[in-house]
């Protein structure tokens, strides 16, 4: 899965290389910057995968925590380990958690690798206008993958809920996938407007904020307090239902 | 069972807690002691005294003035930019470190437009087709105007004056204490006598310790929320970091120099005005105060190629065309937007807000006014 | 029927155990007892509830009603001080296909934050030394066979010492030898003390390793105690073998025994057999085995056999759960 995710810079990095040229402002934002400076496939790469590919593999990972122990029916002999409901249940969530830090931060590090290795590197020019040097740049990127991490700390715990509601790992992920598709196209309708500070996937673009200067740390802060509101939600969903869950698997 | 239940408690109790803290963190912070009674000369005296030239802080806007959303930061034109401006939802970072020293950057999503000012340095910059312009501005541009007569007034005098002048049309009062960016600010409320124009209230928040307005909120007739607001969601009174306002363009910039006319040039009228008022084309103006309309003669105003024929061209009027800085883009995005917005009334289009109507006759002229439609057609048919 | 034990020397204990999916119930008010010690055979046809009795035994699954008592503690409030203290197979053995044997064992056993980590690797392995796995430790479990795939099973419940196995039909999937192999392996585990529960829908097998059973039907328990106790819970009956089978069915009926044809036909030479209760048991008339013999004579039956027959197990189990392949439902 995480070799998957760093195909995305590889494929970025190697298209950009082999095309022309990129007129500005087209594609992706950063797309045409890339050429100029390699650390910018990093940035590209993690703006690519934000709507989906960062999503889909959470949300298969977070989806098949508990319904996966289920489906091959190792979870009751864990459970008569025993492991402890509880303890199995923040497991699990923990290594959904590491699976949201270690997605971003492999998009971003093998994208300034790359980009590194394809194309000259140098001072970064921010939103605002601003250069920074290489090393402050690379602060930034681990940054923007610290804010995607935090980002994808709610649908993980939507996932890991999910999957406790089921035996079927498959159903855990494609809902957990949808869940955050919908939440997109949701974010995405004007009329809908009063809803979408609600949504977890409504900051997710926002990790923009930090490529400016000085770094607005609103937009971070706001996501953080709405990721854990979500964790905060989703794990006592996924609780409740664990704990009272009968095991026949 | 109970122990079933017990189980699900966190499940209840978890959003209860959420919801219950969004409630009160939603609800007007009466904390701290209200603000003493002031009455609106004292109000706009503290505003005129104010001497806060340092801060930061952010800006947040809004519209709801029933136009429709233009694509942000589509292009670099300052024609467009307005409007764009006025028509979605803004956050913009304000720094300003004395007179002489301020940057503004309005956030888009994965863009950033800035205006920069150091000094004499006169920096603009767009991220999205990374785009800069400078401009150097004359060394004595501030001392002239200070300078300027009829300006030297104190500020006792200016208030005096500004409710002397607002004294016919509009009732100034102050309306209870409101809390802007954490702050308590007195809540400066310039209601319209008049019934002719279709602004219900302007509110303007002041500072309660600085005298430094903090937002300002127009309401329109019938419409419960702010037809247009824009305040401050944080605000610092502190000088920013000085880097802030030092600005080289990024290397890879197209930079564009943009000539300040000279001393006595920038005395007289804009080159362009003057053109346009010798030719005849300067609006007039009919009726006072609020219900004031203005009529631009045929001509003035740029208009979509095809705008008596109805149909949009669709080559000119996607407004999403590249290439969009030059006049020609400039002008197909103001037809789109007119295109979108206007109804036919009879005798020509209607672009109408809550706030602004525009009446585009037949004959080319343009009518614009804070009035309604009937107001526009009745200045419209010569008397 | 069940001997007196004291509640503290039963190693399990249900009463009025109930669970319902459904509207179907699918344990319904099973009073289980098992003896400290003792190696108790659960038996019962498929579907009769057993392994849904075994999940709700170690905390899988919430009663419906009733409670269970697991080494003298309340279940599932004490789950967590008496499941290290309980090695099970449930429903057939799991694992991680793309894990080797042995750290799918590794890996059940650190889910366990009561067992030391430093003796994981030798308890590993001696547990597959004990199955007869070593040899196959390191193969990824996708390769196993089914018997392999059952003896892990057993090995993840040998992991710790254990003070109550619970095998959910342990001899699944096995060969004759691997079924020996279990069968002397249940029994070494009861040597070292252990109280072994095993549930089995096969007579031949409970008949041949329990000290103790219990009998299934439809959620219901239908009979348990000591193997001598069920035995003598069926009646012995008498056998007479006679070609005058109508006679003899008259006479055994003024006698007050209630004779039944023999569903096997008729006997060599031509003659028929007849089944009967043996007298002298509760309410079947007063004649003594000798008695019957003698009337039968008498009224001119030709008595070519007679024999008193000790009912036998699966008899017993037949009666009781019914007989052929319909799964009760
Ligand atoms: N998860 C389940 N949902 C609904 N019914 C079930 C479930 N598991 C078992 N049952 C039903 O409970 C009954 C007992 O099943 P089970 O305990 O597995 O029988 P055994 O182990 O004795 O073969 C069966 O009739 C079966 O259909
Ligand atoms: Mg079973």
């Amino acid at each position: 899965m995480l070799c998957a995710l760093a195909a995305i810079p590889i494929l970025i990095a190697v298209a950009v290389r082999l095309s022309s040229s990129v007129p500005p402002g087209r594609g992706p934002a950063f797309l045409d910057r890339i050429t100029q400076n390699g650390l910018f496939v990093g940035v590209t790469a993690m703006l690519v995968s934000v709507p989906l590919f960062l999503p889909l593999t959470v949300g298969v990972v977070a989806g098949d925590t508990v319904a996966g122990e289920a489906g091959l029916g190792t979870l009751r002999y864990l459970l008569v380990a025993p492991a402890g409901r509880v303890r199995l249940l923040l497991v699990k969530y923990a290594g959904a958690v590491a699976f949201a830090v270690a997605a971003p931060l492999v998009v971003a590090l093998v994208g300034a690798g790359i980009g590194a290795a394809l194309f000259p590197v140098g001072p970064v020019t921010l939103l605002s206008g601003d250069s920074i040097g290489a090393a402050e740049a690379l602060q930034r990127l681990l940054l923007i993958a610290a804010y995607l991490a935090v980002s994808l700390m709610g649908l993980s715990a939507i996932g890991l809920f999910m999957s406790t509601l089921t035996d079927v790992p498959v159903g855990a992920m494609a809902s957990t996938v949808v869940l955050s598709v919908v939440s997109q196209v949701l974010d995405a309708l004007p009329q809908l407007e009063w809803l979408h500070p609600w949504l977890f996937s409504h900051y997710w673009l926002d990790f923009a904020d930090l490529l400016r200067q000085p770094i607005a740390w609103e937009s971070f802060l706001t996501n953080a307090l709405l990721q854990g509101g979500y964790v905060a939600v989703f794990g006592a969903l996924a609780y409740g239902r664990f704990v009272t869950k009968d095991v026949l698997s | 069972m109970t122990r079933t239940w017990l189980r699900w408690m966190p499940a209840a109790v978890v959003p209860a807690v959420i919801a219950a803290g969004v409630l009160s963190g939603s609800l007007p912070a009466s904390a701290g002691d209200p603000l003493p009674e002031k009455t609106p000369r004292q109000v706009l005296l503290m505003v005129a005294q104010h001497g806060e030239k340092s801060l930061s802080g952010t800006l947040e806007q809004t519209s709801q003035m029933g136009l429709p959303e233009l694509p942000k930061a589509g292009a670099g034109s300052p024609e467009t930019a307005w409007l764009e401006l006025l028509t979605g939802p803004h956050t913009a970072r304000v720094y300003l470190d004395g007179p002489e020293k301020a940057r503004v950057q309005i956030m888009d999503r994965m863009a950033e437009r800035n205006a920069v000012r150091n000094g004499d340095e006169l920096w603009f910059y767009n991220s999205k087709d990374n785009t800069a312009a400078h401009a150097q501005l004359p060394a004595d541009a501030d001392g002239r105007h200070e300078a300027r007569p009829g300006t030297a007034t104190t500020p006792e005098e200016l208030a005096d004056k500004l409710l002397a002048k607002l004294d016919a049309s509009t009732e100034v009062t102050v309306g209870t204490d409101v809390q802007v960016a954490g702050r308590s600010a007195y809540n400066l409320l310039l209601t319209p006598t008049s019934d002719a124009t279709l602004v219900d209230s302007v509110a303007i928040a002041v500072d309660g310790e600085t005298g430094l307005p903090l937002g300002v909120e127009v309401k329109a007739r019938g419409q419960a929320e702010p037809a247009f607001s824009v305040a401050y969601t944080s605000l610092t009174l502190e000088a920013p970091d000085a880097a802030i306002f030092n600005f080289t363009p990024p290397p890879g910039a197209t930079v564009e120099e943009i000539p300040v006319p000279d001393h006595k040039a920038a005395a007289a009228l804009p080159p362009s005005d003057a053109a346009a008022a010798k030719a005849g084309k300067r609006p007039t103006v009919t009726g006072t105060g609020w219900a004031s309309v203005l009529e631009f003669p045929a001509g003035a105003v740029a208009l979509p190629g095809k705008a008596q024929g109805g149909a949009p061209d669709p080559a000119t009027a996607n407004p999403l065309r590249p290439g969009t800085s030059d006049p020609e883009g400039t002008r197909t995005v103001a037809a789109a937007l007119l295109e979108q917005a206007a109804v036919a009334v009879p005798g020509g289009r209607l672009v109408s807000t809550s706030l602004v109507n525009v009446l585009i006759l037949n004959d080319g002229r343009v009518l614009a006014g804070s009035v309604p439609l009937e107001r526009l057609q009745a200045a419209a048919t010569p008397r | 029927m069940t001997a007196a034990v004291p509640a503290t020397e039963l190693s399990i204990e249900t009463t009025g155990l109930s669970k319902r999916f459904g509207h179907q119930l699918a344990v319904d008010g099973v009073d289980l007892a098992v003896p400290k010690g003792s190696v108790f055979g659960f038996l019962g046809p498929n579907g009769s509830g057993k392994t849904t009795t075994i999940r709700l035994m170690l905390g899988l699954a919430v009663p419906t009603g009733g409670s269970v008592r697991l080494l003298g503690e309340d279940m599932p409030r004490q789950l967590h001080g008496v499941l290290p203290r309980v090695g099970a197979l449930v429903e057939g053995p799991a694992f991680y296909p793309f894990l080797s044997g042995a750290a799918n064992l590794h890996r059940f056993d650190a889910a366990d934050p009561h067992v030391p980590a430093a003796t994981r690797k030798a308890r590993v392995r001696s547990a597959l030394e004990r199955v007869g796995l070593t040899h196959a430790a390191d193969k990824k479990v996708r390769a196993y066979s089914l018997g392999m795939k059952q003896r892990l099973g057993i090995a993840n419940a040998l992991l710790a010492p254990r003070d109550l196995l619970i095998l959910d039909e342990p001899t699944n999937g096995l060969d004759p030898q691997g079924t020996r192999e279990v069968r002397s392996l249940v029994r070494s585990l009861a040597a070292d003390g252990a109280t072994v529960f095993v549930s089995s829908h096969l007579l031949a097998e409970v008949e041949q390793i329990c000290t103790h059973a219990a009998i299934m039907s439809a959620g219901r328990l239908v009979a348990q105690g000591t193997l001598e106790e069920l035995r003598q819970g069926g009646q012995a009956r008498i056998r007479v073998v006679t070609p005058d089978a109508g006679t003899a069915a008259e006479v055994l009926s003024r006698l007050g025994l209630s004779a039944a044809t023999s569903p096997g036909g008729a006997a060599p030479g031509g003659g028929g057999v007849l089944y009967a209760p043996l007298p002298g048991a509760a309410g079947n008339g007063e004649a003594a085995p000798e008695a019957v013999v003698a009337a039968l004579v008498a009224a001119g039956v030709r008595v070519r056999g007679f024999a008193i027959e000790q009912v036998s197990l699966e008899d017993r189990f037949v009666a009781l759960t019914g007989e052929g392949f319909d799964v009760v439902q």
